[in-house]
């Protein structure tokens, strides 16, 4: 049981940490707090599954172009209903809150409520350590999950585009006092949350098939793991990350399944409780 | 009348007026229908939808209820018991409904019956199991649709019984259907003698790996899955790939979601072997109103009904207009000694409501119910024995 509870964890883990970098990139930057996170995820999911299932093409090339796609859309959502919205969180609040209710709704219209799930790459299972058997698919979704946080790591600390982003969450004015233009900075920051959320999304979907209120649970866990591990930091996300998905697992193996969810809020009170700016945040000066 | 208060009183008085005598007026009489269009479960709303769209055509082509034609207004409950009581008082406040129908989540229909009750407005649930909502006795609700005891009792333990499994485990999801319909079949399998092992899992898990393992560790015969929903899918996927099945027969123990559309497109190959509850087949009608169902189905949809929730919805609107017509009138009291002696051919046999009180068969009437089995993706029904059109595959 306990192999199993560690492996399980692990995978879940790199999952959750990769949804919420993408949560953690706006909060960094933009201050914003996307509520309609978990339906860009979902977007992306139900687009792998338009161009792989339907028309087709590749599985890479779908996801790829799903990605591509959220991509854009994100950037369209902070032209369009982010962007009026700066200096008041709580506008931006409401409005992420309605567009999520908006898109979950439009997905209940375009794709109907059953679970829609994209063509797997890989099939069957594997034994692992001769001790228990584990699906093939999941593995895949750790390695392209770890590849991804990876990648998104050497994007914010070895680049260019990354030196601005940690700039502005810094400290925005002096950002802009060297040349940033920041407003262009958070709609790309937010395309790119966006991305992330659709990268989780096309990962997943082989693994967990779509839903139009799918995605509620995956920004759930997002903001907990976010919170957990301290707002704006990226090492937070991914260490949050792997606790909760740890936590959930070998709650459920050893006291209860039916409760695996809430084993991942006790750890969030006991952390807040203890350091109230998560795992690696900063307090606020 | 210059004056603009004066104006302003009478426009105000007229228009209640018109609000307060409008139904008398109207040449509709309205039926309500509560249900989840919206939610996890939202797929049983799109089956309630179709349902009502064939009630309707199909009262009204024979001339609808007192001379009017059948309306029919819903109210999406989400599956949450506030929405939907809101929802049930909606109805009847705003719209004028003279009965409600429907519902397919327990935990939001044992909300509405409270309404109900107090309203004193007729309802009969279509597709809520939990033995609570027709056990609490009230006068104003009916359930024309299976209860967890019914099912389980009548159903899933002689099954249980009848194939001779000696190890079984029980898996129910932590909703009010899940969690009463465990307990009743742990009951069950005390009596038979079998040994068994039981978890709960989250309602709206996606992850069902962990109690997977724990469920092999035991390595049972038969595992019987009370998961509702997609959760099912992900259930029968992972226990594919976790090699728990098809060493062990995985009994669904709701039905629908092993008969979506998209069904074989999540499970793969894991859904060979699997089996589950249902009222229909997809070959074998009950009834001669099941076949004319069927017919008008293809015609209306151009596809074959699946979802047996679609009929369920179906015959509990027939109950309802059968019961106004035989009233002759809306008024509730009289609706309510119509329903008790509802005789009435529907798509799943001929509908009477239980009049013993004191258990949960006041007020109900149980389908008969199927345990089909996937083999080769052809529906073969394996329980009970007289409708059995082959056996069960391990």
């Amino acid at each position: 049981m306990l192999p199993m509870a560690l492996m399980n964890g692990l995978v879940m883990g790199v999952i959750y940490a990769l949804a919420a970098l993408g949560v953690s990139l706006v909060v960094g930057i933009m201050n914003v707090i996307n509520f309609a996170h978990g339906e860009f995820y979902i977007l992306a999911g139900y687009f792998s599954y338009l161009f792989a299932d339907t028309l087709g093409l590749n599985p890479i090339l779908s996801m790829s172009l799903a990605v591509g796609m959220v991509f854009l859309f994100g950037i369209v959502i902070e032209y369009t209903i982010i962007r009026p919205t700066y200096g008041n969180h709580m506008y931006s609040l409401i409005l992420t809150f309605i567009l999520s209710i908006v898109l979950q709704n439009a997905y209940l219209l375009i794709f109907g409520p059953y679970p829609k799930k994209p063509p797997g790459w890989v099939k069957g299972a594997t034994n692992i350590f001769g001790d228990f058997c584990y699906g093939n698919q999941r593995l895949a979704a750790l390695a392209a999950g770890t590849v991804l946080i990876v990648a998104v790591f050497l994007l914010i600390k070895k680049t260019w585009f990354g030196r601005m982003i940690r700039a502005a969450s810094q400290d925005r004015e002096m950002a802009e006092l060297n040349g940033v233009n920041t407003a262009l900075l958070n709609t790309f920051s937010f395309g790119l949350g966006c991305a992330l959320a659709a990268a989780a999304g096309v990962v997943l979907a082989p693994v967990f098939p779509v839903t139009p209120t799918s995605g509620v649970p995956v920004a759930l866990t997002a903001f907990v793991v976010v919170v957990l591990g301290g707002m704006g930091s990226m090492w937070g996300c991914v260490i949050g990350g792997l606790i909760l998905g740890l936590v959930e697992n070998l709650g459920a193996a050893f006291i209860s399944t039916g409760y695996k969810h809430l084993f991942g809020f006790i750890i969030l009170i006991v952390v807040l409780a203890v350091k109230p700016s998560g795992l690696f945040g900063s307090r606020e000066t | 009348m210059k004056n603009p208060k004066v104006k302003l009183l009478f426009l105000l008085f007229t228009s209640a007026v018109i609000l307060a005598v409008g139904p008398a007026w109207a040449n509709t009489v309205k039926v309500g229908v509560v249900g989840p269009r919206t939610g996890g479960a939202a797929a049983t709303g799109q089956a309630f939808d179709e349902g009502i769209k064939l009630a309707i055509n199909y009262i009204n082509n024979k001339g609808g209820v007192l001379g009017k034609k059948l309306e029919v207004v819903f109210e999406d409950t989400a599956g949450a018991p506030d929405k939907a009581a809101s929802g049930f008082e909606r109805l009847v406040t705003r719209d004028k409904v003279v009965m409600v129908v429907g519902e397919s989540h327990s935990s939001a229909a044992l909300a509405e019956i409270e309404v109900a009750n107090r309203m004193k407005v007729p309802f009969i649930v279509a597709e809520a199991w939990a033995d609570p909502i027709t056990a609490k006795n009230y006068e104003y609700v009916f359930r024309a649709g299976p209860s967890n005891s019914g099912v389980v009792n009548e159903t899933i333990a002689k099954w249980v019984a009848h194939a001779g499994f000696k190890k079984a485990y029980i898996v129910a999801e932590n909703s009010d259907w899940g969690l009463g319909i465990a307990e009743l079949t742990e009951k069950a399998l005390i009596a038979l003698g079998v040994k068994y092992e039981k978890l709960t899992t989250e309602r709206k898990s996606q992850d069902h790996y962990t109690e997977l393992t724990k469920i092999k560790e035991f390595a049972p015969e038969v595992i019987l899955a009370y998961v509702y929903g997609d959760g099912l899918h992900f259930f029968v996927a992972q226990a594919g790939e976790l090699k728990v099945s098809p060493r062990a027969v995985i009994l669904d123990g709701a039905g629908p979601p092993s008969l979506w559309p998209d069904f074989w497109k999540n499970v793969g190959e894991y859904g060979n072997l699997e089996t589950f509850v249902s009222s229909m087949h997809e070959k074998v009608e009950l009834t001669p109103l099941a076949a004319e169902f069927r017919t008008m189905y293809e015609k209306e949809f151009g596809k074959s009904p699946t979802d047996y929730k679609s009929r369920s919805i179906f015959d509990a609107i027939l109950i309802a207009a059968d019961a106004v017509k035989r009233a002759g009138c809306t008024d509730a009291d009289s609706l309510v000694k119509a329903l008790k002696k509802t005789e009435l051919e529907g798509t799943r046999g001929i509908i009477k409501f239980g009049t013993t009180p004191g258990g949960p068969e006041y007020h109900q009437w149980m389908p008969p119910m199927l345990i089909i089995q996937w083999q080769d993706r052809n529906q073969v029904v394996i329980y009970p024995p007289k409708a059995a059109t082959g056996t069960l595959k391990r």
